[in-house]
């Protein structure tokens, strides 16, 4: 339970069906300055959490997950940066800090389900997206282990926002109901991600460097302060003095590089990606598949060509934009998730389609 | 589910009926304000002198000589920065303490330390008890304050205290014990003993929460922490507390008054209780159990395991436990404690502390013989199987 207006309703409902619920909140970073004796943590979430299960009369515990969530998620979003690429830490903190590291705190006291305030809801042991298209948040849950899913329960899944705002006013969860929503990573509050890589970067790490800045063609035409502050389908901090607005299509690590272009070669017209995770039935080569290569981004019909391990190829069916290496591709049949992973690469839109090789 | 067994006393035990009884006149016709003149005030300034000369026999000490404090954590601050702001100017700049004193010392150090104090953390033996050898080369004539609390809170271990008070002394350091955890496990008396300040807190021993007292040695100077009226000879400014007085005097006469019987009825318990899990979890650690231990505090590791888990566990079934400092969230840190006495971080990461007091039946102990020892196994299996 964060706090949040979403993990205080899902705990609501299901003290409302009768379920024995343990709420718990999971502490993984820490703020402020480092003080051994007063250790600051986000408190005012805790404490609202907290409010919320004195309210349900159910018991509240905070977990200390920091040492493994910083190992797990925040390490890599560092690297992530570091390797030119753009990180997603939700992914990473779903698949290996609550639906692992949390969950065998849940087994420890022989919690047979694990609740969260996740838009998305599973459906005869599939997860599928939630009913609230705004919301959905089955992007981020992807990575999860398949047998996870018989064990999960999602009750807002079935709402829309407003809906379960409703619901924390009807309820009498005052303390959240009106909550903001947050956007940003949740160890990274002020959105300035930067000072994290400062502080967990050597300072002579490429990414904080200075490199060249250049057009498609191989043009050198600026200087950038550190390819890590960049991402793919960026205008902040593009040169101007262009016909056409300009944007970062990729970051070359080696050389520091960063390669800016139109809107038009930021698309791309497939993508591999690595790390897949099936949540369902391995889907056979050629199976027309709907993606969603950011979160946000509309969905589009795509064609597995190659699957390889667990690297995977998608053709899409029209170009899409800022396909960004270290950001999720999610398989989607219709509504249901078939499983997802870490784009490597995007395939430029005018290669031709390769012919199959597997 | 069965009855709950609470094994948290040493972090607050309930207020006695006694005590209840002998503090609700002064939440009703003898509400007065112990500084006004009137009858009112005299009535209030009546009940809070007795209290005073009543601590102050329950310590061996005079009545002037005990400061009411809103508990442990105040008259810890109050001694050390007190002593210390008094004394700086002296050209005595240190402050000796070991390293597994109570926050409240221990942020009070710190706190000496931003002010220009230089900090002197003591050597421990693996057992937690003082290092003879350090105390002598770090307690010297440079040494201000020297805080050494008399019972630990989380492991139990005694310190010698009136020989550590007597060497510090002789130094002519400012001496200061917390003896929190120790009031009423121990002898204490001023009038044998050698320490000049002394802090207790009236929730360890069957008081409310919200007062505590400071014994000061006659001659003591120490620099008020607050500012403002005369009370307690400016010492503690503020109107005085006096319901709560007039309970922590009464807890305290209370608590001398059974405390032979009651620690042998906690050893008792505590011997039984260390002998059941150590029976069935042959590799459990008790920390501290080499040295000379307070009857009710029992901390145990079992490897494989975790605290935070295995607490969970345990308040989930009923028993009430407590494992290192609790972090502002709630979240559960090693202690510092085990650290400081060398045990290692996998160890100190699944210490639980279990404190007897006034609740604590035969039965409690029975049962938790029965549910620890399979919690263990559980939270064994899936460490194992991960």
């Amino acid at each position: 339970m964060s706090g949040g207006v979403d993990s205080s309703v899902a705990a609501a409902i299901l003290v409302e069906q009768g379920y024995d619920v343990i709420g718990a909140t999971m502490k993984l970073f820490c703020h402020g300055t480092d003080v051994p004796d007063r250790p600051c943590c986000s408190l005012d979430s805790v404490n609202d959490a907290r409010r919320v299960c004195e309210q349900l009369g159910i018991p509240h515990y905070v977990l200390n997950l920091e040492s493994r969530f910083s190992h797990d998620v925040v390490d890599n979003f560092v690297e992530e940066y570091a390797r030119g690429r753009t990180p997603i830490p939700c992914v990473r903190c779903n698949t290996f800090t609550k639906f692992r590291d949390f969950l065998k705190k849940a087994d420890g006291v022989d919690a047979q389900w694990i609740a969260t305030g996740h838009y998305a809801r599973i459906v005869n042991g599939e997860l599928h997206r939630g009913v609230d298209a705004n919301k959905d948040q089955t992007y981020f849950l992807w990575g999860i282990d398949r047998a996870v899913l018989q064990r999960m329960l999602l009750p807002v899944g079935d709402l829309d926002k407003p809906r379960t705002r409703a619901l924390a006013h009807a309820m009498g969860l005052e303390v959240i109901a009106d909550k903001a929503e947050s956007q940003e990573i949740c160890f990274v509050p002020d959105g300035d991600y930067m000072r994290i890589l400062e502080s967990r970067l050597p300072a002579d790490a490429p990414a904080l460097q200075p490199g060249p800045i250049m057009i498609s063609n191989g043009a050198v035409i600026g200087e950038h302060g550190g390819f890590a502050r960049y991402t793919v389908g960026q205008r902040r901090g593009v040169p101007g003095g262009f016909p056409q607005p300009m944007y970062v299509i990729a970051i070359r690590p080696e050389t520091r590089t960063v390669v800016i272009g139109t809107r038009d070669e930021l698309l791309g017209s497939g993508l591999i990606a690595r790390e897949i995770n099936w949540l369902a039935k391995r889907p056979p080569l050629g199976t027309q598949i709907s993606v969603r290569v950011r979160h946000r981004a509309s969905l589009a019909r795509a064609e597995i060509v190659r699957i390889d391990g667990d690297e995977l190829e998608i053709a899409l069916d029209e170009p899409v934009s800022s396909i960004t290496p270290g950001q999720s591709v999610v398989l989607y049949d219709g509504e249901r998730v078939l499983g997802g992973g870490f784009i490597e690469s995007a395939r430029p839109r005018r290669t031709a389609l390769p012919v199959l090789a597997a | 589910m069965p009855n709950p067994v609470y094994l948290d006393h040493a972090a607050t035990t309930p207020v006695r009926d006694e005590v209840f009884e002998a503090m609700k006149p002064f939440y009703g016709p003898r509400f007065g304000n112990p500084s006004s003149t009137h009858r009112w005030g005299r009535e209030a300034r009546a009940a809070l002198d007795e209290a005073r000369e009543r601590v102050g026999r329950c310590l061996g000490a005079r009545p002037d000589e005990i400061c009411f404090t809103s508990g442990g954590t105040e008259a810890d601050n109050f001694a050390i920065l007190g002593a210390w702001r008094a004394l700086k100017a002296k050209g005595r700049h240190a402050i000796a303490c070991t390293p597994i004193e109570h926050k409240a010392v221990l942020g009070a150090v710190h706190q000496a330390a931003d002010e220009g104090a230089e900090e002197r953390l003591l050597a421990m033996t693996k057992d937690g008890v003082v290092d003879r050898g350090s105390f002598d080369r770090l307690v010297d004539e440079q040494v201000a304050v020297c805080s050494m609390m008399w019972v630990n809170n989380e492991i139990g271990t005694v310190q010698p205290i009136p020989e550590l008070a007597a060497k510090a002394k002789q130094r002519g350091a400012i001496f200061h014990t917390d003896a929190v955890q120790a009031f009423g496990k121990v002898q204490i008396d001023a009038q044998k003993q050698l320490f000049d300040l002394l802090t207790i807190s009236g929730h360890k021993f069957g008081a409310p929460k919200g007062i505590g007292a400071l014994f000061i040695r006659r001659g003591t100077e120490l620099e008020p922490l607050l500012h403002g009226g005369t009370q307690d000879r400016g010492r503690r400014p503020g109107t005085e507390n006096v319901a709560a007085a007039v309970g922590l005097a009464r807890a305290a006469e209370l608590t001398l008054a059974e405390c032979e019987a009651h620690c042998a009825r906690l050893q008792k318990l505590r011997d039984k209780l260390e002998a059941g899990i150590v029976e069935k979890v042959p590799d459990a650690v008790i920390h501290g159990r080499g040295a000379e231990r307070a009857p009710h505090i029992t901390n145990v590791s079992v490897p494989g395991t975790d605290s935070e888990s295995l607490l969970m566990a345990l308040d989930l079934r009923g028993i009430a436990c407590s494992g290192g400092s609790a972090c502002q969230s709630g979240s559960i840190d090693a202690s510092h404690v085990l650290s400081a006495i060398g045990v290692r971080p996998d160890l100190a990461s699944a210490a639980v502390r279990m404190s007897l007091g006034i609740l604590t039946t035969d039965e409690c102990i029975d049962r938790v013989i029965d549910v620890f020892p399979s919690l263990v196994a559980k939270a064994r299996q899936l460490t194992t199987a991960q």
